[in-house]
């Protein structure tokens, strides 16, 4: 008899161990380091923009095109990013294509984000020659201090961006004492007539540096761009948590002979140039509600007064009555090169806040992230105002829904955007 | 000179274990050691099931040197994969690709949704977490209760039980610094990882979700020393390449 209960007991405990065995299983091995990785997303955006037909970058960007209250766009887009080691060497790219299609027709384009191969011969000590995406600074709307980086969209601060070719290096070492952690990180971003065009003009080798610092429990970075392709400009931003729950960062950033192109209200095009200094102060703070809050101020030393831009919106709407009556697009055509050149930045302007709060999990739903975004500018008054809900619970799938409200008077900033609203939903899918 | 008799020898070798037994921090200090070498690297499994069965499963890789440095990778899934975050000390840094440069992040920020929060992930010693406010001991348990030693954890106080054959905890119950019940957690499944035999499988029920469990299994845990300059924002973007 003891020995069924035995063999019983011994039954229902393999059982129980296979099913507990089956239940959380781990194939560690399958997440070995391999030679070659590869991976990206695929994504299907699709927009609805209510166009603002008074206001001024509408008659800018349309008074060519047919009318349109609204205008529906879907986007297409695939990033793929390979990877493979072997030895001391990595060689790793990233490729974005995108195609999209609204009323007014469709394109697309393919371009190579990175591509770029590390030697690394010892933990801290690194070398790396190809296109790479560098991100200075500490802001998360603004970069002041990315001087060698493409202009970041405030509206979507964690969009890829394309990089640039260069070769540079870093070195890094860990120290006993206040000063915790150095970094030196060296590099060159050649210029020539085809290489790095969106960088800046001529042939120059512009060297550029950034020394990083952990000092006590601060990050402090000492940034510097060498006259070449743009102006020389140098920096600085640090970042620090006062509390456990409350962080502080900022960026200072000094440019020399900064150079801006000015459309005065009779039509003259001049371009000014002085030295400027952008600035950038910041908190980011988490509530026992699991709220967190990201505020910045942001001083643009090269953005236009509100003077200034109410003349280039006060010269665009009478380029485009005079289009009107004459069908005379001179001066439309001369306004929209400015445009595109300096005035159509997504904050042209002085002074701006920006403001997120994001609520983890509202209502105990898993994986749901509401949050809010607003940017302000301080010289107008007009802003932008964007509620977003954010879903993830499907193992690699995104969904993202975000509204777009633009609000101003008329010769300001948000309220001479061609949009009035966006409503855009997105969905990602990794792989 | 009058030796002491057998009996009192006797009677203080009875006595010894039990006053060490109460010596929580030095026990604290022993279930550290035998969850995890000072030093070290490991692959986790965190899974995260919802009333329904569905699952959420993240596959992380974590390297610690010393009491205070770690970096704490995801390997999968791939939405996931290459996000890393740094601890030293009470600062903390996340890296998201996308991103492309490591943020400094409030301690008690979620790294990614679900039950999980960064006191899970990035976890230090508790010794070096928590100081030990009461111990006592049960015929199979000691049970230690533990009071958080900086505002910078997510668990104001810990009850822990630990298996006196094996000195390593069965049951943690998590609590908010106004009592609250947070989570408790339930250790499961000895193994021996190569002379660190310890639970493999740490279960989480939490009465703030209800319904849903959260499960965390390791493997290769392995005694290793990094060199320092691993645990730097410069490296953390790299942090794949020490596997």
């Amino acid at each position: 008899m003891p020995g069924r209960w035995l063999v019983f007991s011994a039954a229902v405990f393999l059982s129980a161990s296979a099913a507990a065995a089956e239940e959380y299983r781990f194939d560690v091995e399958a997440f070995e380091k391999k030679p070659f990785e590869l991976n990206g997303y695929a994504e299907l955006r699709a927009e609805r923009s209510w166009l603002d037909r008074d206001a001024a970058l509408y008659q800018l960007n349309f008074f060519d095109q047919e009318a349109h209250s609204a205008l529906d766009r879907m986007t297409g887009a695939l990033e793929l990013s390979g990877l493979y080691r072997r030895g001391i060497a990595t060689v790793q790219a990233t490729v974005h294509g995108e195609g999209a299609r609204d009323e007014l027709g469709s394109e697309g384009e393919t371009r190579l984000y990175e591509g770029y191969l590390t030697l690394e011969p010892a933990t801290g000590t690194r070398v790396e020659a190809g296109k790479r995406v560098l991100r200075w600074g500490k802001g998360y709307a603004w970069n002041p201090v990315g001087f060698v980086e493409r202009p970041k969209d405030p509206n979507d601060p964690e969009l890829s961006r394309e990089g640039f070719v260069m070769l540079g290096g870093s070195y890094t070492r860990s120290l006993d004492g206040a000063l915790k952690t150095v970094t030196f990180t060296p590099l060159l971003v050649p210029t020539t007539g085809h290489l790095n065009e969106g960088f800046g003009s001529g042939e120059h080798a512009n060297a550029a540096a950034r020394l990083s610092l952990l000092y006590r429990d601060t990050d402090i970075d000492f940034l510097v761009l060498g006259a070449g392709a743009r102006s020389a400009r140098y920096g600085l931003d640090f970042a620090r948590n006062l509390t456990t729950n409350f962080e502080i960062h900022g960026e200072w950033a000094r440019i020399t002979d900064a150079t801006k192109p000015m459309l005065s209200a009779s039509g003259a095009v001049t371009t000014q140039t002085a030295d400027a200094t952008s600035y950038l102060l910041g908190v980011r703070h988490l509530s026992v509600n699991d709220a967190t809050t990201i505020l910045e101020y942001y001083r643009n030393g090269t953005g236009y007064s509100e003077a200034e831009m109410q003349d280039f919106f006060r010269f665009g709407h009478t380029a485009y009555d005079t289009f009107l009556q004459t069908g005379t697009d001179t001066a439309l055509q001369r306004a929209r090169d400015l445009l595109e050149a300096s005035y159509g930045r997504p904050t042209p302007m002085q002074r701006y806040l920006y403001l997120r709060v994001s609520q983890k999990e509202p209502f105990d739903i898993l994986y749901f992230n509401p949050a809010v975004a607003s940017i302000v500018n301080l010289d107008d008054h007009s802003y932008s105002l964007a509620p977003e809900l954010l879903y993830t619970g499907v193992t690699n799938l995104d969904l993202r829904l975000r509204w777009f409200l633009l609000h101003g008077n008329w010769l300001t900033d948000f309220g001479e955007k061609q949009n009035a609203q966006r409503l855009e939903l997105r969905v990602r899918y990794y792989f | 000179m009058r030796r002491p008799p057998c009996a009192f020898l006797l009677l203080v070798l009875f006595l010894a274990p039990s006053a060490y037994a109460l010596d929580g921090d030095e026990l604290l200090r022993r279930v550290d050691r035998n969850l995890n070498p000072e030093s070290y690297e490991a692959y986790r499994k965190l899974i995260n099931i919802e009333p329904d069965g569905r699952r959420k499963e993240y596959v992380l890789y974590t390297v610690k040197k010393g009491r205070d440095k770690l970096i704490a990778l995801f390997l999968d899934p791939p939405s996931e994969k290459g996000r890393a975050t740094l601890r030293l000390g009470d600062n903390m840094w996340l890296y998201i690709p996308g991103v492309g440069k490591p943020l400094r992040i409030t301690s008690l920020q979620s790294v990614v949704g679900g039950v999980f929060n960064n006191a899970d992930i990035l976890n230090l010693d508790y010794s070096v977490e928590y100081r030990v406010e009461k111990a006592a001991e049960e015929p199979a348990d000691y049970t230690l209760e533990l009071k958080a030693r900086t505002g910078a954890v997510a668990y104001d106080r810990l009850n822990m039980r630990v298996d006196r054959a094996t000195l390593t905890p069965t049951e943690i119950e998590a609590y908010a610094a106004s009592g609250l019940l947070i989570k408790t957690l339930h250790f499961k499944d000895i193994k021996d990882f190569g002379g660190i035999k310890r639970p493999s499988v740490i279960e989480t029920d939490s009465p703030l979700y209800k319904g849903y469990k959260s499960v965390m299994l390791y493997a290769k845990i392995k005694a290793r020393v990094f060199p320092d300059e691993v645990f730097t924002l410069d490296y953390l973007p790299r942090a794949g390449e020490l596997r």
